[in-house]
């Protein structure tokens, strides 16, 4: 692409500038370095320059002017993300969100609200809570990632497994298109006549274009929660519980496992009192007060026939907002067990966990390395932590090989590559692992019919990146070439 | 002609136009072949399931073969343990929920005609029922897919794990877009549990603001049912809730249910097993009689206003033995009758739809006779990004040869 590996030039700043304001234009070497990357902290590169604007209005202009100039557009949220999907390329304009932060309006009576895309997660839930509603999907992230992130990633959560992604709760978004144009998609009332262009929008990883609005669904607070925590001497007595209790009809509203390793670093980080076990669950039921009753005592019996060695019911919600704590914080608290650590995402169906698992830990003890397992059972979704010193030369090679393995793993056993951090950057490799070329191909036409130029985030989510108009076979000159738009390189 | 296919009769007709060829492979490889062999032959073809949602759409601009999915009937994968299924694109729903059954799981997609609704077509006209309100429509429900595309080229996308976010959510695009961009050949679904209990509570004759007041209450005191639906003629509402669940939870709901029923002052009652299926059984008959059906979409909460307004006209004035089901907290109607005169069916729909505009809703023709649909739009005003439904037409069939002008738009 045309000037793409140089940094922005002075009249195209100067262009930015007068649309977002200078303070919200930075292209000073110190400024662009916070942009670098996101949560995926390896691989940075350097943006060309980053805007900041704060209205639909101002988007659209500094679209306009990033097509002008010929160069690609990353957005970018919290940057919260753990696959790289708003890591800039080369001499890019990172779009930063983070200043359209404001809660529009919310609808009680049509359990629907309003929000720009800066808002974080947690704060629509908080906006809502004295009225008794709340957002339901709920990534660990939620006090920081943004609403936009959230949409880009179809972001999920512990609570997923009763009450589904970002995808079932979004009802409406606008998004800027590469051409500058404003679209609406979805609406206040369901099922807009037409395709559902808004199911395809959310997870699309930036790459169709920037939402500057998006309606959500608000859902009123269940009347009662039940909550557990359960040990057990390994992985395996603690999978059949999981299994046991989906089988007795129960649908929780999250069902989470540690393995030993993760109890340990969790006990580390937060002070809690769990026993040195080899698992543990932690299981929340939601709804109606004598249903939950029903469903909780049910869980644990089952949970206890499956080898459970103590079961432990909070006494109030400071104490279960204390568990959940510790299982939350469970990721970061790794890094006190560990110098390094990376973690993976990958899926398994739900009944295959004790082997996997066992798979997991041969891959590690030929890497040499450590792995600790905190994952959302209920789903099969596993977040392996593989810890490593990067000091000592050869581990952060044998720890992304781990990373690697478990991925063709989850392929192997019929699960998925990601089940919520997304493909970003990272997993472009391990998506022609999952997807052969026709299947690719038809995502690749679906971008193509909302950014004709591929300029939105490039770089992620397709292992070979295609041209629109392109087609495998005799080449043929895609016309935004013809026209000069875009070089084939 | 192409290998395999029958000529087409007027049972094959899709809106009035009978195909010259009718084909119906067996499995998905044949499917494939077929379509490459219609590419190849640049003939315009028309997917049919059950039949069940045909009349939705207006008639193919043209139309040279039909492809039947009736024998691509196979349970492909069902994982009890892992609640999903994998079923081919023609097996009709009952049989599916049969299959399952034994194993106390069910599909949570309950549109009327379950014995001859495929799931095929129930996912490519996004067809649902009353349960939408918990479980959602097909598009929450579906996991993943294979299709083959229109030059012949079977793809997939998706997968057979519910939680999963690699790559774009093609299925769910493919939900709802009534075969004009793929022959979808197999679907896979997240299952639920089937309830251990399953009880009913009726409200009758309720006036539209009692019935949304009643609605709302239900919401604030945190009842859970899996089903909120009201029936009406065109004057008074019949409301009933449905809970789903253990019986403990079932019967306490039920019973907080009846205890808001006399603090609104309103008469409910805990219906028997024999008089809830003759609830639901009214229900499919409003869903599926007549030869006029629309469908409405409004926010959840003007759903009741637009039953007393233009809703209201339409079943007293514009249809004959006419009547509505309303699902006030989805924000979705369907009214269905005969209409009394071609003129006065196209002035109710012009009259709902105006009121609808203001309301960012829409009204759909689900079937009409032809003189209605030569006075009213089936889709009504396309949505502001019809632009990018026809460039996403133009990447998937770029000869515009699957069912050609049966979408929204023209499409």
């Amino acid at each position: 692409m045309s000037s793409s590996s140089a940094a922005a030039g002075g009249d195209l700043v100067r262009r930015m500038a007068a649309v977002v304001g200078r303070a919200q234009c930075i292209s000073d070497p110190c400024g662009l370095l916070v942009y670098e990357c996101d949560g995926l902290t390896h691989g940075r590169t350097r943006p060309g320059l980053v805007v900041l604007p704060g209205s639909t209005e101002e988007v659209v202009e500094v679209v306009k002017l990033a097509r002008e100039a010929g160069l690609p557009i990353v957005p970018r949220g919290a940057g919260t993300g753990l696959s790289g999907g708003a890591r800039p390329v080369p001499g890019c304009i990172v779009v930063g969100l983070s200043r359209m932060n404001r809660i529009l309006a919310v609808d009680l009576e049509n359990g629907a609200a309003r929000v720009q895309p800066g808002v974080t997660n947690l704060d629509v839930s908080r906006a809502v809570a004295s009225a008794g509603f709340y957002y339901a999907p709920d990534p660990s992230s939620q006090s920081v990632c943004t609403i936009g992130g959230n949409v880009a990633e179809n972001s999920g959560g512990a609570h997923c497994l009763k009450y589904g992604f970002t995808v079932n709760h979004v009802l409406a978004a606008r998004v800027v298109l590469d051409g500058g144009e404003v679209v609406d998609l979805g609406g206040s009332a369901p099922d807009t006549p037409g395709y559902d262009l808004l199911a395809v929008l959310v997870g699309s990883e930036g790459m169709l274009g920037i939402v500057t609005e998006v309606t959500l669904r608000l859902l009123r607070k269940p009347e009662a929660t039940r909550t557990f925590f359960a040990t057990f001497p390994s992985t395996d007595e603690a999978g059949a519980a999981v299994s046991g209790i989906i089988a007795a009809g129960i649908l929780p509203a999250a069902i989470e496992m540690m393995d030993r390793l993760a109890i340990v670093a969790a006990k580390a980080a937060t002070g809690l009192d769990w026993p040195d076990v080899g698992a543990a669950l932690l299981m929340d039921a939601d709804g109606p007060l004598a249903e939950v009753e029903h469903v909780a005592k049910r869980a644990v019996e089952i949970a206890r026939a499956a080898g459970a060695l103590e079961i432990r019911i909070p006494r109030d919600e400071a104490e279960r907002q204390l568990m959940w704590k510790g299982r939350k914080s469970a990721f970061a608290a790794v890094g006190r067990i560990s110098p390094n650590y990376m973690v993976e995402d990958g899926v398994i169906p739900r009944s295959e966990i004790a082997r996997v698992l066992r798979d997991i830990e041969a891959l590690a003890r030929e890497a040499r390395l450590r792995v600790a397992n905190v994952f959302h059972a209920g789903d099969g979704n596993l977040h392996p932590l593989v810890l490593y010193d990067a000091r000592v030369p050869g581990e952060e090679e044998r720890a992304a090989w781990v990373g690697r393995e478990i991925l063709r793993l989850c392929v192997r056993y019929g699960g998925s590559i990601t089940g919520e951090h997304g493909v970003g950057a990272e997993k472009v490799e391990a998506m022609a692992d999952m997807f052969g070329e026709a299947d690719l191909d038809t995502m690749s036409r679906v971008r193509c019919a909302f950014d004709g130029l591929a300029r939105f985030n490039p770089g992620k989510v397709f292992p070979t990146p295609r041209l629109c108009g392109e087609r495998p076979g005799p080449y043929v000159p895609h016309p935004a070439e013809i026209s000069g738009e875009v070089e084939r390189w | 002609m192409v290998a395999g296919a029958r000529q087409g009769t007027p049972g094959d007709a899709v809106v009035g136009v009978v195909p010259r060829l009718v084909l119906e492979p067996a499995s998905v490889a044949e499917a494939a072949e077929a379509l490459g062999a219609l590419a190849r032959d640049r003939l315009a073809v028309t997917f049919v399931g059950g039949r069940t949602e045909i009349e939705l759409g207006p008639p193919p601009a043209t139309l040279d073969a039909v492809v039947r999915t009736g024998r691509l009937g196979r349970l492909v994968e069902h994982a009890p343990s892992d609640q999903i299924a994998t079923v081919e694109a023609g097996m009709p729903l009952a049989e599916l929920q049969r299959l399952l059954a034994p194993h106390h799981q069910r599909l949570a997609l309950d549109p009327p005609r379950a014995e001859l609704a495929t799931l095929g077509g129930v996912v490519a006209s996004n067809a649902f029922g009353p349960r939408r309100h918990r479980f959602g429509g097909p598009r929450d429900v579906v996991i993943g897919m294979t299709f083959v595309r229109a030059d012949g080229t079977p793809a997939k996308g998706g997968g057979k794990v519910v939680k999963n976010v690699a790559g774009f959510d093609v299925p769910r695009l493919l939900v709802g877009s009534l075969g004009t961009l793929a022959l979808i050949t197999t679907v896979t679904v997240r299952l639920h549990p089937l309830p251990e209990a399953e009880r009913c509570v009726l409200f009758a004759g309720l006036g539209p603001a009692e019935a949304q007041e009643l609605v709302a209450q239900a919401k604030v005191a945190q009842l859970e049912p899996s089903s909120v639906a009201a029936l009406t003629s065109g004057g008074a509402l019949d409301i009933a809730f449905r809970f789903e669940g253990f019986a403990p939870g079932t019967a306490e709901q039920c019973g907080r249910l009846l205890s808001l029923a006399g603090k609104l002052r309103r008469s409910a009652e805990l219906l028997d097993d024999g008089a809830a299926c003759g609830f639901w059984a009214r229900h499919d008959a409003v869903r599926t009689g007549g030869s006029l059906r629309v469908k409405i979409a409004t926010p959840p909460a003007a759903l009741v206003s637009i039953a007393s307004g233009p809703l209201q006209r339409m079943l007293r004035s514009a249809l004959s033995s006419g009547a509505a089901v309303l699902y006030p907290t989805v924000g979705i109607a369907f009214a269905s009758g005969d209409p009394t005169s071609a003129e006065e069916a196209s002035r109710a729909v012009a009259e709902a739809r105006a009121a609808l505009a203001a309301l960012g809703g829409s009204l759909v023709l689900a079937a009409a006779p032809p003189a209605v649909r030569a006075l009213a739009d089936v889709w009504g005003p396309p949505p502001p990004s019809l632009a990018i439904m026809r460039r996403l037409k133009d990447e998937l069939d770029p000869d515009h040869r699957l069912s050609p002008g049966r979408f929204v738009g023209g499409i």
